[in-house]
């Protein structure tokens, strides 16, 4: 089986979380026997093409003029294609066209057409997620392309039961249109031998429990829930200090927020930090915190649950499914800053409940969010789509 | 010879010129034995028309909303249906064992689908400018008329012959993208009688160069 892989961005390229979930997907595909061609924007120092651990990359010239971001992505989306085409013709076809979000969906319907192949989409996220809402005329047109693209596709892949939900809802697309297939984690990356101490000191205070954030500072991740959760946390006696990994146009507000309860020094942004010192952070962490008010998936949750580091969660979107209360970790409703210091507080001051959560959270990342077995859930996805197409009428000829 | 004929606008839809351009030559084509499939923009009628012989398709675009009504976005995502409906009709006669000997876009607007349809059929593609983006547009270093330019450009080096309406026009190309294309871009005049004759040799000549170069 032949699949082409569409994305905007993939190693060494990476914007958000598509990247290393397409990195990691296509190699465990390729351990499968897929053959895996992913088409994606180049970036300074890549190259056009490479074969990465089987996976065969070809990056195609993104720049393109446009009269905003919208118009750059359809024109880079039109490059995209045009790749595909030639790439197509050269390795002589493909028995599938996988497409992630809007923003190589577009060349992916195109391709569907010119090829007549199968078109799979994941929807990673909605813009009416992102937005709560639609607000406006950019957010209407991506809405109404998310839209186009969900139509067009014979099978859309969701990361978790509350995007297949949402999906379902946003796009009038029936539900038994839309698989579930989770995100992974790959648990070996987090086991390796760091000096404790180095890295905490370089965060915190060895007196002060170390509360993780780790997200873009966007409202939907609710980093404000647990900014107001913390002097709570510090009412009851427990000295603690919140350290904020990602960057974000809401940096300045938290901050301010944060000044405002006189809490300066208990917070900490780092900004972006390499994937090395996240992962050490993760284990030196006392507690992970996910205050999201939205959130398609939250892959900040499994890395935190392959870290061996107790989780707090808002019992929203995917976070809901991935997180047992009281199981593999505590959830709390969003928006809420006495239930957040109330799960905080749970798992600081019962140490055997906090090590039950962590060991029964790491058997869930072997279990269901291995990437082999996430390979295997999207092979199957593949071939009952193959076995309609090879059964139906829409042919190429 | 089979054509198939990119167009933003085609009567009934009646913005600007090159609607009755377009279905003059369609017309006289059809009235010289030629097949000629019309693939055009028009949000307000989508559908098949056979019209005295010329197979209208008119394709809507599915997104609805542009931001700041921005012809780039319209442009690039009505394309795609552009595509799908020519891939289609090419898919289409494949079917009876033919195929479509070349493709003839009208403007930037409908660049992108015939180059796209170019690179997977190999079809060569004959691009008319009836204006360009230099003369149209009121803030011309502004990055919309960037981006349409770039557009244009493009479709220049990929088309196989360019056809310019004067030799004014012709020259103007030819200061804004390039004198290297010089060769490339023929001028047919279309006023009189006649001037659909030497299209069709145009169409002929490229039609034969391709053949030569597989």
């Amino acid at each position: 089986m032949r699949v082409l892989h569409l994305s905007w961005e993939f190693p060494p390229r990476i914007i958000g979380g598509l990247a290393s979930h397409l990195f990691d997907l296509s190699r465990a595909l390729t351990r499968r026997g897929v053959e895996i061609h992913v088409v994606t924007c180049n970036f300074p120092g890549a190259k056009e093409y490479e074969l990465v651990e089987g996976v065969n990359v070809h990056r195609f010239e993104a720049y393109a003029a446009g009269d905003s971001f919208l118009g750059w992505a359809l024109r880079m989306q039109k490059n995209m294609e045009r790749k595909g085409c030639d790439l197509i013709n050269i390795i002589k076809g493909v028995d599938v066209i996988h497409a992630h979000d809007w923003l190589s969906g577009v060349a992916g319907i195109g391709l569907k057409h010119l090829y007549k192949k199968p078109l799979i989409t994941t929807m990673h996220s909605t813009e009416y997620g992102r937005r709560n809402g639609i607000h406006n005329d950019l957010q209407a047109c991506i809405h109404e392309i998310e839209s186009w693209l969900c139509y067009e596709s014979w099978r859309i892949i969701t990361c978790s039961y509350y995007m297949r939900d949402h999906v379902s809802w946003c796009f009038r697309v029936p539900e038994n249109k839309v698989c579930v297939v989770p995100n992974g984690v790959d648990v070996t990356k987090f086991n390796f031998d760091f000096n404790y101490w180095e890295i905490r000191n370089r965060f915190a205070h060895a007196s002060e429990k170390i509360l993780l954030f780790v997200g873009r500072l966007v409202p939907e991740k609710g980093l404000d829930v647990l900014i107001k959760a913390l002097p709570i946390i510090l009412s009851k006696g427990v000295n603690a200090k919140i350290v904020v990994v990602g960057e974000g146009p809401q940096r300045d507000e938290y901050q301010r927020l944060a000044n405002d309860h006189g809490l300066g020094n208990k917070i900490l942004f780092t900004g972006h930090i390499d994937d090395w010192t996240l992962r050490a952070l993760y284990r030196v962490a006392d507690v992970a915190i996910v205050p999201s008010r939205f959130e398609p998936f939250g892959i900040v949750a499994l890395e935190a649950m392959a870290a061996h580091c107790p989780l707090v969660a808002s019992s929203i979107g995917g976070l809901d499914e991935i997180v047992d209360h009281e199981g593999t970790g505590l959830k709390v409703p969003p928006n809420n800053p006495e239930a957040l210091a109330w799960g905080i507080l749970r798992i600081i001051r019962d140490v055997g409940f906090k090590d039950w959560i962590v060991n029964n959270a790491y058997q869930k990342c072997l279990w269901n969010y291995n990437w082999d077995k996430i390979a295997e859930w999207t092979t199957g996805v593949y071939e009952a789509i193959l076995h309609e197409y090879n059964t139906g009428s829409w042919k190429p000829v | 010879m089979r054509v198939l004929i990119f167009t933003w606008e085609y009567p009934p839809k009646r913005l600007g010129n090159v609607s009755d351009h377009v279905s003059t030559l369609a017309h006289e084509l059809v009235k010289r034995k030629n097949e000629v499939e019309v693939i055009v923009l028009d949000d307000l009628r989508p559908g098949f028309e056979d019209v005295y012989g010329v197979h209208v398709h008119r394709v809507a675009n599915p997104v609805k909303t542009h931001p700041m009504a921005s012809v780039l976005t319209y442009a690039m995502t009505a394309s795609v249906q552009m595509e799908a409906e020519a891939s289609n009709i090419v898919y289409f006669y494949k079917q009876h064992q033919k195929s479509i000997n070349l493709i003839h876009a009208h403007e930037w607007l409908t660049i992108s689908p015939a180059i796209s349809l170019k690179h997977t059929f190999n079809i060569p593609f004959v691009l008319t400018l009836h204006s360009i983006e230099g003369h149209r547009s009121h803030n011309r270093f502004g990055p919309l008329s960037i981006a349409i330019k770039e557009i244009e450009d493009t479709g220049i080096w990929e088309s196989n012959k360019v056809i310019a309406n004067t030799d004014w026009l012709k020259n103007e190309i030819l200061r804004y993208y390039g004198d290297g294309h010089r060769k490339k871009i023929d001028v047919v005049w279309p006023v009189g009688k006649g001037w659909v004759d030497e299209v069709y040799s145009v169409y002929q000549r490229v039609a034969q160069e391709n053949l030569q170069a597989q």
